[in-house]
């Protein structure tokens, strides 16, 4: 079989449109469950624009970088949503809008 | 890829799936039997010799019973919240060395329906995976106790993880390679459950947390929460749960064995005979806990994972780690 | 071959379970296909050569980090929002900065924004290449004080978290 190879510009693709669509869940929903969901989508777009550029530049230093990557991540969900229970258990939602007893 | 390879993947594909399919109804009417008799009476006897077509007519019982839904049931995730756990069984399966190399048909098959590289970090990821079918289905069945019962299942899970991973990690130190194939074969001369007792001892513990198993098994235990978090599941939900569990006690089985046992090493006999030998014994022993032992309390259960287990865990893997460095053996 | 025909289903699968992880209501369906989309992602990791990386994706990211998001959306019993999208100007300011966003990556990606350094084709890998113990060699020697520095992120994490979801502060 003809060998077809994929080039990295296919993997970078992918990854700037995965970031895309958590970006487009950043900026337009409004649960902040679903807004944290769309950052670790972020997140991982970039780990595998990480990982596609340490395969084909031969070097491991991408792979580290999205194990710190992972774990960082682990870090804030688990603090962001000690944040958002915190929340909840004020004001009974999870809205983004309604959370505003600071707004002028 | 040749034609061969893939025929050859298929045929252990096959077999394992066989060997689950027809091993789960046989470790049943075991476990009814074993503990019928630990409990003085003599347990399934009228259905086929010694009773052993029991499991087979409870699973036509079963088929026939109503598929129910309930009203408010999130109906996705309820219907495939029971396929879970049985897949990440047989994924898990799939890297078990239960034979050594044969020659079939002038090829050398390794039987082991795949060997790769990281099979441990592969078993301890469809393991982690395995959660999601309990938290699922108590969640998709919209009702208090499975509720509780799911979230209280996962917790447990999540939280005996850790120890389990640990104490492999132990193994790992002293065999240099994360292969299960590798792992069997530096067996030969010694058994790793003779430098590696402790961790032995806590992933066995861990491995019979995770499966959900007396006296672990609270969270779906008959007298408490109702039936837990597979409350709300009939018919062939609750059989593929069932089958779940039994195949989770097989995987957790068959890494025991080839982590610390030798796998499928013996004298005379041939190795599968020796990998299915080693596996009764297990099974037997998680039969033989159930019958024995008092279930734990969920705070003790919670306690007993993370303030007992981990530090020993850790406390193994720093004494391991000591001893492989200054030994230098590696 | 097949890296290409794995590749395609793998980064055609993802991206729609990204999609439905956005547009969806039900919380607990977004979180499940955000699990398929790391799932998916771990496969794609395979294929570049990431063993290590594509096994602790499914053992922390889809295995852990996940569950947690699952129990707090339980716990909480969080629904749906209605209106599902921003109501008014917002939304289409929103998707209107997503799409130049996309555009310039885009632009980045395909003119390699004027770098020199990508090569065309992959180098050829060293044997061991993403497998464990290539990545414990490299973390421990060249990267052990970012190694420790986030095992003491983790340690505050931890603390926080638990101090944060306390019923009475302390």
């Amino acid at each position: 079989m003809r060998e077809i190879f994929v080039p990295l510009e296919a993997y970078q693709v992918v990854a700037a449109v995965l970031f895309t669509i958590g970006l487009i869940g950043v900026l337009v929903r409004r649960s902040a469950l679903i807004i944290f969901m769309s950052i670790e989508l972020m997140l991982n777009a970039v780990n595998l624009s990480f990982v596609a550029f340490s395969k084909f530049h031969g070097q491991m230093d991408g792979q580290i970088f999205v194990f710190f990557v992972m774990s960082v991540a682990a870090a804030e969900v688990a603090v962001g949503l000690a944040i958002l229970v915190a929340i909840f258990r004020n004001r009974e939602t999870a809205h983004v809008d309604h959370v505003n007893l600071l707004k002028g | 890829m040749d034609i061969a390879f893939l025929i050859e993947s298929a045929v252990k594909v096959l077999i394992v799936f066989g060997f689950v399919l027809i091993g789960v109804p046989l470790i049943v009417w075991m476990e009814r039997k074993v503990i019928g008799h630990m409990q003085d009476r003599i347990g399934p006897q009228r259905v086929g010799p010694f009773g052993l077509l029991q499991t087979i007519a409870d699973g036509i019982k079963l088929f026939f019973k109503e598929d129910l839904i309930p009203a408010q049931a999130d109906r996705a995730v309820f219907i495939l919240a029971p396929a879970l756990p049985v897949i990440t069984a047989f994924l898990a399966l799939s890297v078990i060395p239960f034979g050594d190399t044969v020659e079939v048909f002038g090829r050398q098959v390794p039987l082991q329906v795949t060997d790769v590289n990281i099979a441990v970090l592969w078993i301890l990821a469809t393991t982690s995976m395995g959660v999601y079918g309990i938290v699922l289905g108590g969640w998709a069945s919209n009702s208090k106790y499975p509720l509780l019962g799911g979230l209280r299942s996962s917790a447990q899970m999540i939280s005996y993880e850790l120890a389990q991973g640990i104490s492999l990690v132990s193994v790992i130190l002293m065999t240099g390679t994360l292969s299960l194939a590798s792992i069997v074969k530096q067996q030969q001369t010694l058994w790793f459950i003779v430098p590696q007792f402790f961790a032995f001892v806590i992933y066995i513990l861990c491995g019979i947390a995770e499966t959900n198993r007396a006296p672990f098994d609270l969270a779906e235990a008959e007298t408490e929460l109702v039936a837990g978090f597979h409350t709300e599941f009939s018919s062939m939900k609750f059989a593929l749960y069932f089958l779940a569990e039994y195949a989770n006690m097989m995987v957790v089985s068959g890494i025991a064995i080839s982590v610390f046992f030798g796998g499928w090493q013996g004298p005379f006999l041939p190795p599968v005979v020796w990998f299915l030998i080693k596996l009764s014994l297990f099974l037997f022993f998680y039969v033989w806990l159930r019958a024995t032992f008092p279930r734990l309390r969920y705070d003790q259960l919670m306690a007993f994972g993370w303030k007992v287990l981990l530090p020993a865990s850790l406390l193994n893997l720093t004494v391991t780690a000591v001893v492989v460095a200054l030994s230098g053996a590696r | 071959m097949t890296e290409a025909v794995l590749f395609a289903l793998f980064s055609v699968s993802a991206i729609v379970f990204a999609f439905n992880v956005v547009f969806r209501k039900n919380p607990v369906h977004c979180a499940l296909f955000l699990v398929c989309v790391l799932l998916s992602l771990s496969g794609m990791f395979i294929l570049l050569n990431a063993a290590f990386i594509a096994a602790i994706q499914i053992l922390i990211y889809a295995g852990a980090i996940m569950v947690l998001f699952l129990f707090v959306v339980m716990l909480l019993n969080v629904k749906g929002e209605t209106p599902l999208l921003t109501p008014g100007a917002a939304k289409g300011f929103g998707f209107f900065f997503a799409v130049i966003a996309f555009a310039e990556l885009l632009w980045t990606v395909l003119t390699r924004g004027g770098a020199e350094g990508t090569p065309e084709q992959a180098v050829a890998l060293p044997p061991g290449f993403g497998s464990p113990a290539e990545i414990g060699r490299v973390l421990y020697t060249t990267w052990l004080f970012p190694f420790e520095v986030t095992s003491i992120l983790l340690l505050v994490a931890v603390i926080g978290a638990v101090v944060l979801a306390k019923r009475k502060f302390l």
